[in-house]
């Protein structure tokens, strides 16, 4: 019995700490996904103008799986401790609820991440950007997301300034290649927000203008973001997943 | 009075130095903007033209099969050589004039000596600016050389450059985004979690059969810790004193 006894306490302690540990992943993920609904780094009209962004549905259905969790991990303590059958089976029915919404949240963050690649918003770029008669008040607000990204990453275009060379623009139809190779935001500017040598810009000499693109601006905080909510939510759903076993075995040998 | 009129100009048409040099694109240093769709950077004919310090030197640009019909005694600033009539009726038009002044020899170390054929804009339809310098209307393919002019007669011309292309613009449509794919990562998670979410649904069904079937406690079950009280135990020995006292 003494034997039964031991088991049955090691067996509670690591149940409680399997749902210690659930409960402050639940709040970890409910913090990262709040950081990444408030997007930091003013991607958003970029990402709205885009025509898949669930990777915000994700993220806010993170944030409910995240409060869930912990309150979940809760009542699996106690109902762990009393080893009451009705609170465990609650705890387990109710799991397997925030483990279906939150398997839901990772595959669309990792689905939806996977169509974030350069040539989307590349084409975005060249169709919306300086868009003579914006058609909508989200034209405006992709040219001047665009503006602030150039000025502040010293980047220009996607791939770099060729991408303005290689495709026809709504920019080209305002402005002729020969005065305009590429954006005035492309340009080296100096305090005043002119370029320091228009010329050496127009040519494309190296220090005059920004020769790198902006796709690692902006998919590093995405990509870090929305790998976020999917591999984070995958290591908590994994170990949710042992501790659910581990319950279920429990469950079944407390004594009715 | 045609043929000694012919022998004076034959004279003068070989007067015409061939300099060995060939214009070509700027490869150093290396410029984002070499060829855009309308406009190409060329090297400045540096130390080619020592000896012509009295002349003009004229860029003429012309079509890729027209260089053979062009004619060293075409004079710039009229309207068979100029811009604005390029490419048809004009098949090569003269631009960018320059004297041995603007192109010092050597060259300065550390300065870039380069020529931007199509920078001009504004002068692009004015028809009273033939010389302009504006910006090409295709792709080409184009070929340029030098000519110096002393007045209007050619002392010397460098030779043809090879074909230049400039850049071809697509429409966006044509990029596709359809192509992201599915990453390993992506069918990692979902096969992972699909299989994980199946257990416990099997592990629940079980566990509910079980709990519904109400059999086999099992032998290793445990109790639920139930309040223990103590009871207190009273023997006989405390009850018999009394009687045995009466």
């Amino acid at each position: 019995m003494a034997k039964n006894d031991d088991c049955v306490h090691i067996l509670q302690g690591l149940l409680v700490f399997g749902n210690v540990v659930i409960g402050m992943c639940g709040i970890a993920l409910t913090a990262e996904c709040i950081y990444f609904v408030s997007d930091p780094h003013d991607l958003n009209p970029l990402l709205k103008a885009t025509v898949n962004s669930d990777i915000y549905a994700a993220a806010w259905i993170g944030i409910f799986v995240g409060l869930a969790l912990f309150a979940l991990s809760i009542l699996g303590i106690i109902g762990v401790i009393k080893a009451s059958r009705t609170l465990l089976l609650v705890y387990i029915i109710l799991m397997l609820i925030t483990f279906a919404f939150e398997m839901a949240s990772c595959i669309t963050a990792a689905t939806h991440q996977d169509s974030l690649t350069p040539e989307l918003f590349l084409k975005q770029m060249l169709e919306r950007y300086q868009k003579s008669e914006p058609a909508n008040n989200s034209d405006n607000e992709v040219t001047k997301t665009w503006d602030e990204l150039m000025l502040q990453n010293h980047c220009c275009g996607i791939l770099g300034p060729s991408d303005w060379q290689k495709y026809t623009s709504a920019f080209r139809h305002m402005h002729s290649d020969a005065d305009y190779p590429w954006p005035r935001m492309c340009c080296v500017l100096d305090a005043q927000g002119l370029p320091i040598n228009l010329d050496g810009c127009k040519l494309g000499v190296p220090g005059y203008y920004n020769s790198n693109g902006c796709y690692d601006a902006i998919s590093g905080p995405v990509n870090t973001h929305a790998w976020g909510v999917a591999w984070f939510g995958f290591a908590i759903l994994c170990w949710t997943f042992c501790v659910l076993l581990a319950t279920m075995f429990y469950w079944s040998r407390i004594e009715y | 009075t045609m043929l000694p009129l012919l022998l004076l100009l034959l004279p003068a048409a070989h007067g015409v130095v061939q300099l060995g040099y060939t214009p070509a694109l700027t490869r150093d240093p290396v410029l984002g903007g070499q060829t855009t769709a309308s406009t190409f950077v060329l090297d400045q004919p540096r130390c080619i033209f020592n000896n012509y310090g009295n002349a003009d030197i004229w860029l003429v640009v012309a079509l890729d099969g027209a260089t053979s019909n062009f004619s060293n005694t075409a004079r710039p600033g009229t309207p068979e050589t100029a811009f604005q009539g390029f490419p048809d009726p004009v098949r090569a038009y003269m631009t960018l004039n320059a004297t041995l002044a603007n192109y010092p020899c050597p060259k300065p170390a550390g300065e870039i000596t380069v020529l931007r054929v199509g920078s001009q804009t504004s002068c692009a339809q004015d028809v009273t600016r033939p010389t302009c310098n504006g910006p090409l209307p295709s792709p080409g393919p184009y070929r340029v050389k030098f000519l110096a002019l002393e007045g209007s007669v050619p002392v010397a011309e460098t030779g043809w450059s090879k074909p230049i292309k400039l850049r071809e613009a697509e429409s966006p449509d044509t990029i596709s985004t359809t192509g992201g794919g599915h990453s390993a990562g992506m069918i990692a998670i979902t096969t992972i979690l699909s299989i994980l979410f199946a257990i416990l649904l099997a592990g629940l069904v079980a566990m509910l059969v079980f709990w519904s079937s109400d059999s086999c406690s099992g032998s290793s079950t445990f109790s639920k810790p139930e309040s223990v009280t103590v009871r207190r135990y009273n023997t006989h020995h405390v009850y018999d004193q009394p009687a045995a006292r009466l």
